[in-house]
C-alpha cells in the first residue's frame, strides 16, 4: 500500500488545487440547494436524466467540433449541455399531464437514450474518449480559473433567483393544488424551478461529470431533511453539506489517489448515511 | 371581513363535471352562502372529488359556469401530503397566507403574522405552533391543515375527506370546529365526507352525489334527506343511526 501524502501538502500546493477544489464546493453547494426541491418533489429520477442529458449535450458538442468542424464557439460543451437539459425540461413540462407511469416511462426512455447516445458518440470522437469517460464518471482534475469563474457566476445567479422565489417554489413543490386555488402563478414558478435545475445540472456536469452531479443533487437533501426544523433551514443546510462534500471529495481523491467524481460521490454517500443514522436516533428519542 | 349570511360565495349554474367529453353527473345548480355548512355525501367513486375540484377551478367544467370567491381555503385529502417534509405547525400555517403574486414580495408572509396567529387560535393550536407537524396526532394534523387554509382569510373553506385515518373523537372534534368556524368567521364551508352521522350533525345543507342513481341533489339538509335518492342510498344507515 502506498503512503498517503499529508494534508499539509495539499494546502502547500493550494494554487495548483484551488480551482478544482473550489469548483467542487461551488457545484456541491448549488446542487445541494436546487436538489432539495428534487427530493421534496420526489423527482429523483429526473435529476439523473438531466445529468445524462447534459453528458449527451457535451459529447454531442465535441462530436460536432471533431466530425463536422463546427467552431468551438458555436458548439461549446456548456451550450450543448444547456440545450440538451432544456430539451428534457421541455419534454417533462409538456408531459406533465401524463399519468405517473407514463411520465416515468418517458424519463426512463430519455435516460437510456442519453446514456447510449454518449457511449455511441464516444466511438466517433476517439481523441475525446478519455474526456467522455471523465464526463460520465466525473473527474474535476483540470478546472481552469475561467471555468471556475463561470461556474461561480452562474451559481450566484441561480441561488439569487432561488432566494427570491423560495416561498413560491415550496408552495408549488409541496402543495400544487393549494397553490392553484390561492391563485399563485404555478406554471411560471414551476418553469423557473425546473429551468434553474436544468441550468445548474448543465453547468456542473461540464465541470464535475455526471456521477457527482447526480450524487450532489440527491444526497445533501437526504442528509438534512430529518435534521432541520423546516424547509428554509433544510435548503441552507443542504447547500452547506453539498459544498463541504464537493470540497472534501476532492481532498479525499487527492489524498488516496481516487477518481475525483467517485470520491466526491462516496463522501456524499457516507455523509448521507451519517445523517440518516443521526435522524433515526433523534426520531427514536422524540 | 365577515360576509353577511345571505352573501352568495360560490355559485354553480348548470355545471356539468366529467373527464374528457364524458359527463359524470347531471347538471349542478348550487349556491353556497356565508355561514352555511355543506356536506357532500356519496359512495366511493361517485365523483365527489372531481366535483369539488371542478368547483375549486382545479378541473375544467364540461359546461355551465362557476363563480368563485376571491379567496378560498382548501384542505386536500391527507394522502396528498408528505409528512416526511420538515416543518413546524407555524411554518405550515404561515405558508397558507400566500396568495396570488405575494410569493414575489420578500418577507410578505411575515407581514401576515396576525392572520396566522388568528388561524392558530381559532383551531386551538396556539400551544403546538412550534411543534413539528410530523409529530402531531392525526386530529392535530388535520386541525393544522384547516388553520393553514384559514390563514389566507378565505370566505369559503373546502375540505376533501378531512377525517380519513382519524379516530371517532378526533372526527367529532373536527366537525365541531367546522361548525364553530362557520359561525364565528361567517365562512361558507363545503366538506366532502363519508361520515354520514357527523355530516348530518353539522351540515345546514347537503349535496348528494350518486352516479349509480344518476342523481345530484343539492339543497337544505331537511329537503335532501327526504329526497328519494337520499332515502335509497342512506335509508338503512339512517334507521340504525342512534
Amino acid at each position: 500500500m502506498t503512503d498517503a501524502p499529508a494534508l499539509a501538502e495539499f494546502f502547500a500546493a493550494w494554487d495548483l488545487f484551488r480551482a478544482p477544489a473550489l469548483a467542487g464546493a461551488v457545484a456541491g453547494g448549488l446542487l445541494g440547494v436546487v436538489g432539495t426541491y428534487v427530493v421534496l418533489r420526489r423527482m429523483v429520477f429526473l435529476s439523473a436524466v438531466l445529468s445524462q442529458a447534459a453528458g449527451l449535450g457535451i459529447a454531442g458538442s465535441w462530436w460536432l467540433q471533431v466530425a463536422w468542424g463546427v467552431p468551438a464557439g458555436l458548439a461549446s460543451p456548456t451550450l450543448g449541455a444547456t440545450v440538451a437539459t432544456a430539451g428534457v425540461v421541455l419534454a417533462v413540462t409538456v408531459g406533465r399531464a401524463l399519468g405517473g407511469r407514463q411520465r416515468d416511462a418517458l424519463l426512463g426512455w430519455t435516460y437510456l437514450a442519453c446514456e447510449a447516445g454518449v457511449l455511441a458518440l464516444g466511438t466517433r470522437v476517439v481523441h475525446e474518449l478519455h474526456d467522455i469517460e471523465e464526463l460520465l464518471h466525473g473527474s474535476a482534475v483540470a478546472v481552469t480559473d475561467d471555468q471556475l469563474a463561470f461556474l461561480a457566476w452562474t451559481a450566484s445567479a441561480i441561488l439569487l433567483v432561488h432566494a427570491w422565489l423560495q416561498r413560491g417554489f415550496v408552495q408549488v413543490v409541496l402543495d400544487e393544488d393549494g397553490a392553484r386555488v390561492r391563485g399563485l402563478p404555478v406554471l411560471a414558478l414551476e418553469l423557473v424551478l425546473v429551468g434553474s435545475l436544468a441550468l445548474a445540472v448543465a453547468v456542473t456536469t461540464r465541470t464535475l461529470g455526471a456521477l457527482p452531479v447526480f450524487a450532489f443533487t440527491i444526497l445533501p437533501a437526504l442528509t438534512v431533511l430529518r435534521l432541520t426544523p423546516n424547509v428554509p433551514w433544510a435548503l441552507l443546510a443542504a447547500g452547506c453539506v453539498g459544498a463541504a462534500c464537493g470540497f472534501a471529495g476532492y481532498v479525499v481523491a487527492w489524498r488516496w489517489r481516487l477518481p475525483v467524481g467517485a470520491a466526491q460521490a462516496l463522501v456524499a454517500v457516507v455523509v448521507a448515511a451519517l445523517g440518516w443514522a443521526v435522524g433515526a436516533v433523534r426520531g427514536r428519542r422524540e | 371581513m365577515t360576509a353577511s349570511p345571505t352573501t352568495p360565495l360560490l355559485q354553480a349554474s348548470a355545471v356539468r363535471i366529467g373527464h374528457g367529453r364524458t359527463a359524470l353527473l347531471p347538471p349542478l345548480q348550487l349556491t353556497v352562502c356565508a355561514g352555511e355548512v355543506w356536506g357532500v355525501l356519496g359512495p366511493n367513486g361517485a365523483g365527489k372529488t372531481t366535483l369539488v375540484r371542478t368547483l375549486l377551478g382545479l378541473h375544467r367544467e364540461l359546461a355551465g359556469k362557476v363563480r368563485r370567491p376571491q379567496t378560498i381555503g382548501y384542505v386536500p385529502q391527507r394522502s396528498e401530503l408528505d409528512v416526511g417534509v420538515p416543518g413546524r405547525v407555524l411554518d405550515l400555517v404561515r405558508s397558507g397566507c400566500e396568495r396570488g403574486f405575494s410569493v414575489l414580495v420578500p418577507f410578505w408572509e411575515r407581514t401576515r403574522a396576525p392572520q396566522a396567529q388568528r388561524a392558530l387560535a381559532d383551531c386551538d393550536l396556539g400551544d403546538l405552533a412550534l411543534r413539528q407537524f410530523r409529530e402531531l396526532s392525526e386530529g392535530q394534523k388535520q386541525r393544522s391543515l384547516v388553520a393553514r387554509a384559514l390563514a389566507a382569510d378565505p370566505s369559503l373553506l373546502v375540505l376533501d375527506e378531512p377525517t380519513s385515518a382519524m379516530d371517532l373523537d378526533a372526527e367529532r372534534e373536527l366537525f365541531a370546529l367546522l361548525r364553530r368556524l362557520a359561525a364565528r368567521r361567517g365562512l361558507g364551508v363545503v366538506v366532502v365526507s363519508h361520515q354520514l352521522h357527523q355530516v348530518l350533525q353539522v351540515a345546514t345543507h347537503l349535496l348528494l352525489v350518486d352516479r349509480d342513481q344518476d342523481a345530484l341533489v343539492a339543497g337544505v339538509r331537511h329537503d335532501v334527506m327526504h329526497h328519494p335518492a337520499f332515502r335509497q342510498r342512506y335509508g338503512q344507515a339512517l334507521e340504525v343511526t342512534p
